[in-house]
Order: C-alpha cells, then sequence, then structure tokens
C-alpha cells in the first residue's frame, strides 16, 4: 500500500506499484473562481480512472463543489485544462459535456417534484433518440435501483429524502454516463440512508462507472472511496488510496472530525465539517435546491 | 330577487364568459409558470391581436376567427422574441419585480401604438353568427360566447396535451420545476423558455380573436382586463393551468349571477373581492397550489 502524497500532483484509482489504467477523467493544474472575486482553485489537479470513486474532502470552503461546476461545465476555469478519454474538453458547456458522457448530481435535492419517478428517470435520457435503448436503460436503472421501481409511478416530490437522492443517481446513469459527479449525495440524510447510498454507489462503481465524489461525510465517504484527495485552500492537499488516507490518525485528527471507532459503531456524520445543525432524518420533508411553490422570483 | 328565469339567463351568460375569461388568462399562467414573469401586457396583446383581426376583416373580408391561422403563428414568433431579447436579459433575482416594470412599459408602447395607428375610438365587429343565440330550455346562450367557451375548452385541452405529453412539455415542467437540474439533463432551457413564452402569447392571439367579435374594443380597453385577468389566476393559484380555469369559470358565474341581482357595479368588485380574499385566506390559490396537483 502506497504512502499518501502531499501536493498538487495527479491521483490515480490505484496503488504505484500496479498497472495504471488509462485515465477516465482529468482535471489538470486548474484555477477557477466566481466573477472578480479571488480564486477558489488554485492549480488542482486531480484523476479518476474508470470503474473507480476518488473522494475529494476538506474543510468548507476548500472548493470542493466548484471542482465539480468545472468539471460538468456550469463555471469555465481561467487556467488548466478537463480532459475526458484523453480528449481536451475545458470550456465546454453542460450539455456538450453530458452528451460526451459527464452527469453532474448536484447537491441537495433535485428531482422534478411534481412529476413521477417515471418521468424523472425517463429525463435522464433526454438527449438519447433510440427508444429501444431508452427502454434498457430503464430496464437496468430499476434492476440497479431498486426503490426507483418500486416508486415507480410514485411523485418524486414525495418520496423520502434517500429515496429522492436514489432517482437523481438513476436519471444520471440514463445516459449511461464515463463518469458521474456527485455533490454532498449524503446531505440530510439519516446514517442508514447514508449507508444504503454508498452502497449504490459502490454498486455504480462496479458497473464500471467513475465517481467523482465531493462530501463532507469525509470517513464514511472514504471508507467507500478508493481514492482520496484532501483540499485545501483550492489545492490538493493530501491524495492516495482512500484507506491510507484513514489510517493516518494525523490527517484524521485535521481532517476527517471524530475518530474512526466512534463512527464506526454509532455510524453518526463524522464529517470533516464546520459544526453546523442536525441533519434532518429521512423521513423528514426535505428541501428542494429549487423552490418550485411560487414563492421563486 | 331577480326571477327564476333571469337567474338562469345569468348563470347560463356566466358560465360562457367564464370560458372566455379563461382563455384569456390562459397565457398568463404559463408566463408566471415557466417563468415567473408577471405579464401585465398580456390583456394589451390581446387587443393589439384585436386590432389586427379587425383590420384583417375589414381589409380582406376574413372571416375574424379565420384571422387565426395568422395571428396565432405571429405572436407565438412575437413571444419567442420577446422572451430572448428582453425577458432573458432580467437577471432571476429581480425577475418578479422587474418583469412587470418591462410588460408595463410594453402595454403602454402597445397602447400609444394602437392609438396612434386606429385612433382611440371604439371599433367592433358585427359577424351574423354574432348577434345571435341558441335557445335551450328557454335560456339564450349567445353564438360568440359559446364560441369563446368552445376555443377556451380547447386551448386549455391543447396546453395540457403539450406540457402532459409531448417532450417539449417535459422539458417545460422541467425547466418550471428545477431549471439546474433540467440543464443537467441536457434541456436547452433557454429555448425551451422562449417557446413556453411564445405558447403564453400565441393564446393572446385566439383570445385577441374572440374579444373582437363579443365587445366594442379601443387602445385602452386593456386596463379593464388586467386587473380581472390576474384575479384569476391567483384565485386559481399562480401558474397552474387548470387552476386559472377553474377559477375563470366560477369568478366569470359569479360576476353574471351578481350582474342580473345586484348590479354592474357590485358584479366588477366580485374579482377584487375575492383576490383580496385569497390573498388574506389561502395566498397559493385555491385550485392549483398543491404542488403535485400542478399541470
Amino acid at each position: 500500500m502506497s504512502e499518501p502524497r502531499t501536493g498538487t500532483g495527479a491521483t490515480s484509482a490505484r496503488a504505484d506499484n500496479e498497472q495504471v489504467p488509462d485515465p477516465v477523467f482529468e482535471i489538470r493544474d486548474i484555477e477557477a473562481g466566481y466573477g472578480r472575486a479571488a480564486l477558489v482553485l488554485r492549480g488542482l489537479s486531480v484523476t479518476v480512472t474508470a470503474g473507480s470513486v476518488v473522494c475529494l474532502v476538506g474543510p468548507n470552503g476548500a472548493g470542493k463543489s466548484t471542482v465539480l461546476k468545472v468539471a460538468s461545465g456550469l463555471l469555465a476555469p481561467r487556467s488548466g485544462s478537463v480532459l475526458l478519454k484523453g480528449a481536451d474538453v475545458t470550456g465546454l458547456g453542460t450539455r456538450a459535456l453530458l452528451a460526451k458522457g459527464i452527469a453532474h448530481v448536484l447537491q441537495g435535492h433535485s428531482v422534478f417534484r411534481e412529476m413521477t419517478v417515471e418521468e424523472n428517470v425517463r429525463l435522464g435520457a433526454y438527449t438519447v433518440g433510440d427508444a429501444e435503448l431508452v427502454e434498457q436503460r430503464c430496464a437496468r436503472v430499476r434492476e440497479v435501483f431498486p426503490v426507483v421501481g418500486e416508486r415507480w409511478d410514485a411523485t418524486a416530490g414525495l418520496l423520502s429524502g434517500g429515496q429522492q437522492k436514489q432517482v437523481e443517481l438513476a436519471r444520471a446513469m440514463m445516459l449511461d454516463p464515463a463518469v458521474v459527479l456527485l455533490d454532498e449525495p449524503s446531505m440530510g440524510l439519516d446514517p442508514k440512508t447514508t449507508t444504503a447510498l454508498f452502497d449504490q454507489i459502490a454498486r455504480m462503481r462496479e458497473l464500471g462507472t467513475a465517481v467523482l465524489l465531493v462530501e463532507q461525510n469525509a470517513r464514511r465517504a472514504l471508507e467507500m472511496a478508493d481514492v482520496g484527495c484532501v483540499l485545501d485552500l483550492g489545492r490538493v492537499h493530501i491524495s492516495g488510496p482512500a484507506a491510507d488516507l484513514l489510517a493516518d490518525p494525523a490527517l484524521g485528527r485535521l481532517y476527517l472530525g471524530a475518530a474512526p471507532n466512534a463512527s464506526a459503531a454509532s455510524g453518526a456524520p463524522d464529517a470533516a465539517t464546520a459544526p453546523g445543525p442536525r441533519p434532518p432524518a429521512d423521513d423528514e420533508p426535505p428541501t428542494n435546491t429549487a423552490p418550485d411553490d411560487g414563492s421563486r422570483p | 330577487m331577480p326571477s327564476l328565469s333571469l337567474l338562469a339567463q345569468g348563470l347560463a351568460l356566466g358560465v360562457l364568459t367564464g370560458g372566455v375569461y379563461a382563455l384569456l388568462a390562459s397565457g398568463l399562467t404559463l408566463y408566471f409558470g415557466v417563468m415567473r414573469v408577471v405579464m401585465v401586457a398580456h390583456p394589451a396583446f390581446l387587443f393589439l391581436a384585436a386590432y389586427i383581426t379587425y383590420f384583417l376583416h375589414a381589409v380582406t373580408g376574413m372571416d375574424p376567427l379565420l384571422t387565426a391561422v395568422i395571428t396565432v403563428p405571429l405572436f407565438f414568433l412575437l413571444g419567442v422574441g420577446i422572451q430572448r431579447v428582453l425577458v432573458a436579459r432580467i437577471p432571476q433575482e429581480s425577475l418578479a419585480m422587474m418583469s412587470v416594470l418591462l410588460t408595463f412599459s410594453l402595454a403602454l408602447l402597445i397602447e400609444g401604438g394602437l392609438g396612434y395607428v386606429a385612433t382611440g375610438s371604439y371599433r367592433s365587429i358585427t359577424v351574423d353568427y354574432a348577434t345571435t343565440s341558441l335557445h335551450l330550455f328557454g335560456v339564450a346562450f349567445p353564438y360568440d360566447r359559446l364560441i369563446g367557451f368552445g376555443l377556451a375548452a380547447a386551448t386549455f385541452i391543447a396546453i395540457f396535451a403539450v406540457l402532459r405529453l409531448t417532450r417539449l412539455g417535459k422539458a417545460l415542467r422541467a425547466t418550471i420545476q428545477h431549471p439546474d437540474a433540467a440543464r443537467l439533463v441536457g434541456i436547452d432551457t433557454a429555448k425551451v423558455t422562449g417557446i413556453g413564452f411564445g405558447i403564453g402569447l400565441a393564446t393572446a392571439a385566439l383570445g385577441g380573436a374572440v374579444l373582437s367579435i363579443i365587445d366594442p374594443f379601443f387602445p385602452a380597453a386593456h386596463w379593464d382586463y388586467i386587473g380581472k385577468l390576474m384575479a384569476i389566476i391567483v384565485v386559481g393559484g399562480l401558474g397552474s393551468v387548470r387552476g386559472a380555469a377553474i377559477a375563470a369559470l366560477i369568478l366569470g358565474t359569479i360576476e353574471a349571477v351578481v350582474q342580473v341581482s345586484g348590479g354592474a357595479t357590485e358584479a366588477g368588485l366580485m374579482f377584487y373581492a375575492f383576490l383580496f380574499a385569497t390573498l388574506l385566506l389561502r395566498p397559493q390559490g385555491f385550485f392549483g397550489g398543491r404542488l403535485a396537483e400542478r399541470f
């Protein structure tokens, strides 16, 4: 097992002494920020190989979500490059990147609340013209995400927070993406639901999908991930096999919150997070990131 | 107390007028539902359509309702253009307020333009079928309002079918419910929003044709309608197509019944009384407020 590395170097999903598979997705030396404000990402690099989960952790404001925005084309980087299967896709818009196989699942809940689960999932294949292929993929996501199949005709906004997140994952998988970007998928979920959700993410990995995951629930996410990257001040501070990061006591103290035993025993969200309010239980009504009750301006 | 037959007549007229109101208000629900745009200029566009209908009828002799073949696509394109060129420039965070100001100025522009071209005097179109009535059980159903009611029903069924059954409709609903997620599944939300606005304005073309045969009109007549139509979409639940249709039928009926039993002043007040009561008791509206039931 290799030691965690420090600095901004690229990170692969396998240990160094093994044959390194071709990276499916790379972010190289990215600098990015919002408007005229100071840079959020300062020369950050991350590499994701096929069928692996790379988890970005770090304190609030480290730039975790910004990495995903750059990766999915929501934010254009000021410098650096984004590569998908070796091809430069830097600066392409969301739709172009989606067509090339990059799917982004947003932070918070982003189901189309007033549509059925089926309508939500089928909209994931909005850009797919082949009806037979859409049916095949529907069948597959129903198999991979059993809850989605069980609640197929239900109105998505009436599902629990965990179920909604599974609908979002299923919707993203309808494009059979090369890479799925997941932004804080466990936010607002109880520990049991979080475990089930991470199991689903592991299942996506088994199907060959590369996952770039941003999580505040750091310790729990690293237990499932192949590679961990600790971000601080817009750079990859430390990276390496996730198990090595978890085993490093100094790192644990600094970035991963509570001790492993405590978190393993309770299953509580341990998070390298700033103290905050208790996340709502899974059966509490979830908050949609885009209010659609007429209150939105 | 009015006689029973007068009440029955008022009721029949009210339901039919409610249908016309529903047609006139249908576009407003789309603007708000799709884009959170408060389109104050919608009635002005209704009368712009009425004037175009008037001139097409006067010059070519076309049937006023047939002119919709020309005005509906014209207004659709106009709507797409207005959304893409004007509305899309308003920042999302100030859209509701700024859209009121923008569309208010559009309404003034249309009123001024119509006054300049067609003068401020009343115009009306007389067609044979609009001056007679269908008599059933001693109650007269004026054909012009029957036509308006039929067109309203057809428009609502068409809008409902588009939103429910077509790919465009699903994209529109997704854009309404979560614009960011809609973008991330590959929906061109800017284009879809433009089309939504275009469909809204196309209903104004149809409504204008109906208005032109029902009542005489003049350039400033749109002010009489903006309050009523806004009341309908608020009572129905902002953004709800079905809610607006139900509210239009109810308020139209109440207006007509009050008119035969009380008077024109009280009848006109009904819309505002219900608007006030809705804002006080149930600001989300009475028929479309529940998220899961919209569309």
